[in-house]
This record gives C-alpha cells, structure tokens and sequence, in this order.
C-alpha cells in the first residue's frame, strides 16, 4: 500500500491560466526516499506544496484529481490535521523561524506545543531531534543570531521533532555550504532508513545520485522520466529539455563520442567517474 | 545592533520571581488608584511610595529612574506645559507672558494629568523591565489570550530588529551601486524611495511565507497547546492578587458609593 498516492493531479494557482502540474501519477511507498529534479518553474515547489496540502487549503486554486498521503483524502481533510502526516522545510531558513521563540530550544519546541504533546515528553523529543541534526550546541542561542546554514538546520529540526510520517524538503540546502549539505542528506537517509518517506525538491545532483532511491524529473508541471537516480540524471532527455546534470555526466557523454568511455551507463559522481575512467 | 526589542532585564530578584499575571495586576491596581484617587498627590505618593521601592526591591532602582528620566518624563513635562499655558479656564493669574496668561488651577489640572500618566506608563516599564516578553504572553495565552494575538506582540518584537538589519543591507546594496546618501536633507528624504520597495514589498512576500512555516507546525492545530516552561504560579502569587484585587474594588466601590 502506498503511502503517497496521486492521481491525474493537475493544478491551477489562482488568477493563472497555465496549470502548474498537469497530469501527476505518483506513488510512493513508505521509507522511500525520491528526489525531485527540474528547471525553474517546472513544478517541484507545487509538487512539494500539494503534498503538504497547502496546495490547496492555502493557495486555493483549482485542484483535480486525487491527492492522498497515509490514507487521507485531501480534498476530506484539512491544513491542520494534514500537517501532523507531512512535513515541509523549505528554501529560505529565515521566514521559517517562528519569530515567537527566543531560543533554539523554544522554538523547536513551538510545533509540539501547537500540537500538545505533554512537558516532559517535549523535551525529550527536542533533544533527540537537535541531537539528531547536530545541533545540540545551539539550544540556547536565539534563532535569529544564527548563520543561514544553522537556520536551515534548526528549520529542519523544527519540522523533524512533529515526526510526520511524510518528509517534504523544497531545495533545503540552497543556502548551505558542503558540509551542511552532506549533514542534511545523511540525517534525511537515515530518516528514511527509519521508516520515514521523504521527497525533495533539489539541484545538487551528485548529492542525489548518492542518497536518494529514486528521481522525479519535472518538465512544465509534468513528469518526464521517473525510476533508479544511476538512469534518471544520465539520461539523454535530460540534456535536450535543458536541465542542469552533473558536470561527471557531462564530460563521460563527451568522452563517449570521442570513445574515451567505455562502459554502457554514464556516470554521476566523481566515484563512479574516476573507476570508469580508470578502465 | 540589539537582537532583539525588549525592555526586560534579568536579575534575581522577588519581583522577578512573582507570576506575570500577578505583576500585571500590580500595574492595574495602581493605575485603578492614580485614576481615583482625589487627592491631587495621590499620583506622585504613588510613584514614590509604591513605584521607586517596587524597583528597588527588583535591583532595577538605577535602570527604572533612568528609563523614568530619558523616556517618560519628557513625554509628561511637555504635556504638563503644553497644558499649563494653552488650556484656558483658571481665575488665579500667577503670571502673564504677552497675551498669555497662566492660571494656578490650570496649572494644577495640569499637574494632575501629567502626574498620571507619569504613573500609569513607569508602572507598565516596570513591569517590561522585570518581566521576559516571552514569560508574559505564554502565560496570558494560559489564561485565555488568544495565540493569534500573543504570536502577533512577541514576533513584532522580534522581528523589528531585523527588518532594522534588512534596511541597513538595502541602502547599503544601493550605496555600491552610487546612491547618494550624504547630500543635503532634502535628496536624502529621496533616498528612502530606493528603500521602501524592497522593504515593504519584501516584507510582504515573506508574510506568506512565514505563515507557511507556522501552519507546517501545526498553529492553528484544535489541539489544546501544551507549553515548554511552567511560569510559577505560587500560593504567594494568589495572595497578593486576592489583595489587590480585594484593593481594586474597595476603591472603586468608595467612588462609585453615593455620599
């Protein structure tokens, strides 16, 4: 049974004439970990927010087909109980910071104060989500003191304490360094291992190639090519409808016409380069 | 550049300790008494036999007067002025200054009104000095304050100092690019064209977006809240309130009694 179930999904934001995905069949099953990947513009922001179910209880809008996580309907429920099933951290880690807390800990804690989970158990959770994500040094500093990158995380933490079933990230890491970025990927893997399906919206592809199970290619609110990270991010169609691909793939293609490449697949990381190089 | 907007100074001191909700009716309770009190010191007796030893006691006597001083006192010397000499009224001429004539009962009236709001704005600092922001609207959330409301007061505190932080960048961003900031008053007023746009405008995309990030956890959940710090509410907390507010009513009942 799927966790993440969407059918015909095709969505219009108000005032727009252009639906801004059209056509989505998704499923996905419960610990996977899928990325998805696409220009600007082509949908992963939607995407990230039908599955939250801002799209459509906030935006509005015109929304058909069905939308269904952890076996809620959305067109049934609403913003409120849907975000106790599924998370969302988001790009900019400054407008995600409550501004209602004064300290790391505080605010963490401000989702399951909202939600009422008893005192002791709060904190509790707290620890071990900041211990989790790394930042148990930052408890008592304020939010706002923070570099963008530990805003980013204390975002993260903030969504990951609720403990939703569903984990959905739009390009989380744009403002982190490559530390941070490899912090965020691993605790979301390890998320995933645990059980927790989780889908994100990113560019780093290497970083892709390396932890997700699966990638979504969205082109203009559709999905192009959906299956294994090693065939999504090597394939042709990527190139041709303008996506940025890892500079490894790159340069194996064109080692490949000048045959200098002999394996069959293309790779994405520098590993995978450097081995098929060697041969 | 402050990190954040607030008067409230930690100390270790009783006052401190005591229940937001009993300091807030501290400060009701005075101002109740400076209100209708008839007597015409009754303000100032307030002040100095109330007030100054509250600060005391709070280890904040320095910073109250200092607040006192450089913030409220000029607020209520210029209206006691103001009023002295341009309300008419008075009979008893104590001086003459052209056509202007300053009456003693003016001066009284006068007197009493700035006495006032002397009184009623220091008892409210007093109370932003001992209590965290943070400390008071949780607990008036506790008793019935609506979140959308205390969320709105504590975020506006917070979130001044970085829109103060965000202008700065602006005009910073626009001097590299060869706006002129150092001329004369007038094409600096122009100056803040450049600024109002990015600001304003930006502030208000990032509006949707925080209310994304605080309906993703769950804000306007029918849960009933639960809450990270316990504010101490003591048996010594309920007393004082049952006075003051026992206070309250005996004056108000004394006014309100036909005599």
């Amino acid at each position: 049974m799927a966790i993440v179930n969407l059918q015909n999904v095709t969505y219009k934001y108000p005032l727009t004439e252009k639906p801004a995905l059209q056509n989505i069949d998704l499923q996905m099953k419960e610990g996977e970990f899928v990325a998805v990947i696409g220009p600007n513009g082509a949908g992963k922001s939607t995407l990230c927010y039908t599955l939250a179910g801002f799209v459509p209880h906030f935006f509005k809008g015109e929304l058909t087909g069905s939308v269904e996580v952890a076996r809620n309907e959305t067109s049934k429920s609403n913003l409120h109980e849907w975000v106790l099933n599924v998370g969302l951290a988001f790009q900019n880690p400054f407008n995600q910071i409550s501004g209602a807390k004064y300290t790391v800990f505080e605010e963490i804690a401000f989702g399951l104060e909202n939600i009422g989970v008893p005192r002791e158990e709060m904190k509790g959770r707290v620890k071990e989500a900041m211990k989790m994500t790394g930042i148990s040094d930052l408890a008592d500093r304020s939010p706002y003191s923070l570099s963008g990158g530990q805003q980013q995380r204390v975002a993260l933490t903030s969504i990951l304490v609720m403990q939703p079933k569903v984990l959905v990230l739009d390009e989380p890491t744009s403002q982190m360094d490559p530390i941070g970025t490899r912090e965020v990927f691993s605790v979301v893997r390890t998320m995933a291992e645990r059980g927790m399906t989780v889908i994100l919206a990113e560019h780093k592809m290497e970083w892709i190639a390396n932890f997700a199970d699966r990638v979504i290619a969205l082109h203009e609110g559709q999905i192009l090519v959906d299956g294994k990270p090693g065939e999504v991010l090597t394939s042709d169609v990527l190139t041709e409808k303008g996506f940025g691909i890892s500079r490894y793939t790159s340069v194996a293609r064109r080692a490949r016409e000048l045959g200098l490449w002999k394996r069959d697949t293309l790779p994405v990381t520098l590993e995978e380069a450097v081995k098929g190089f060697k041969e | 550049m402050p990190d954040r907007l607030s008067f409230y100074l930690k100390k270790n001191s009783i006052i401190h300790a005591l229940n937001p909700f009993t300091k807030l009716t501290l400060v009701f309770a005075i101002v109740t008494y400076g209100l209708i009190g008839a007597g015409f010191w009754t303000a100032t007796i307030l002040v100095c036999l109330a007030l100054l030893p509250l600060a005391f006691t709070a280890r904040l006597l320095k910073e109250y007067l200092g607040v006192a001083v450089k913030l409220i006192l000029p607020t209520a010397g210029f209206m006691f002025v103001m009023q002295s000499i341009f309300i008419p009224g008075g009979t008893t001429e104590i001086f003459r200054l052209g056509s202007i004539s300053i009456e003693l009962e003016t001066v009284q009236r006068s007197y009493l009104i700035a006495s006032r709001i002397f009184l009623f704005i220091s008892a409210f600092a007093l109370l932003l000095l001992t209590t965290h922001p943070s400390e008071l609207m949780t607990n008036l959330t506790q008793r019935g304050l609506p979140p959308q409301f205390a969320y709105v007061i504590i975020s506006t505190l917070q979130i001044i100092p970085q829109m103060q932080a965000k202008s700065l960048t602006i005009i910073a961003a626009q001097r590299s690019r060869g706006l002129d900031t150092e001329s004369s008053f007038i094409k600096r007023i122009g100056l803040l064209v450049p600024l109002v746009g990015p600001l304003v405008f930006g502030s208000l995309v990032e509006v949707e977006e925080r209310a994304i990030a605080i309906e993703a956890r769950g804000f306007t959940s029918t849960h009933k809240k639960t809450y990270l710090h316990e504010v101490p509410d003591t048996n010594l907390d309920r007393a004082i309130r049952t006075i003051l507010i026992a206070l309250i009513i005996v004056a108000v009942v004394w006014r309100v009694w036909p005599s």
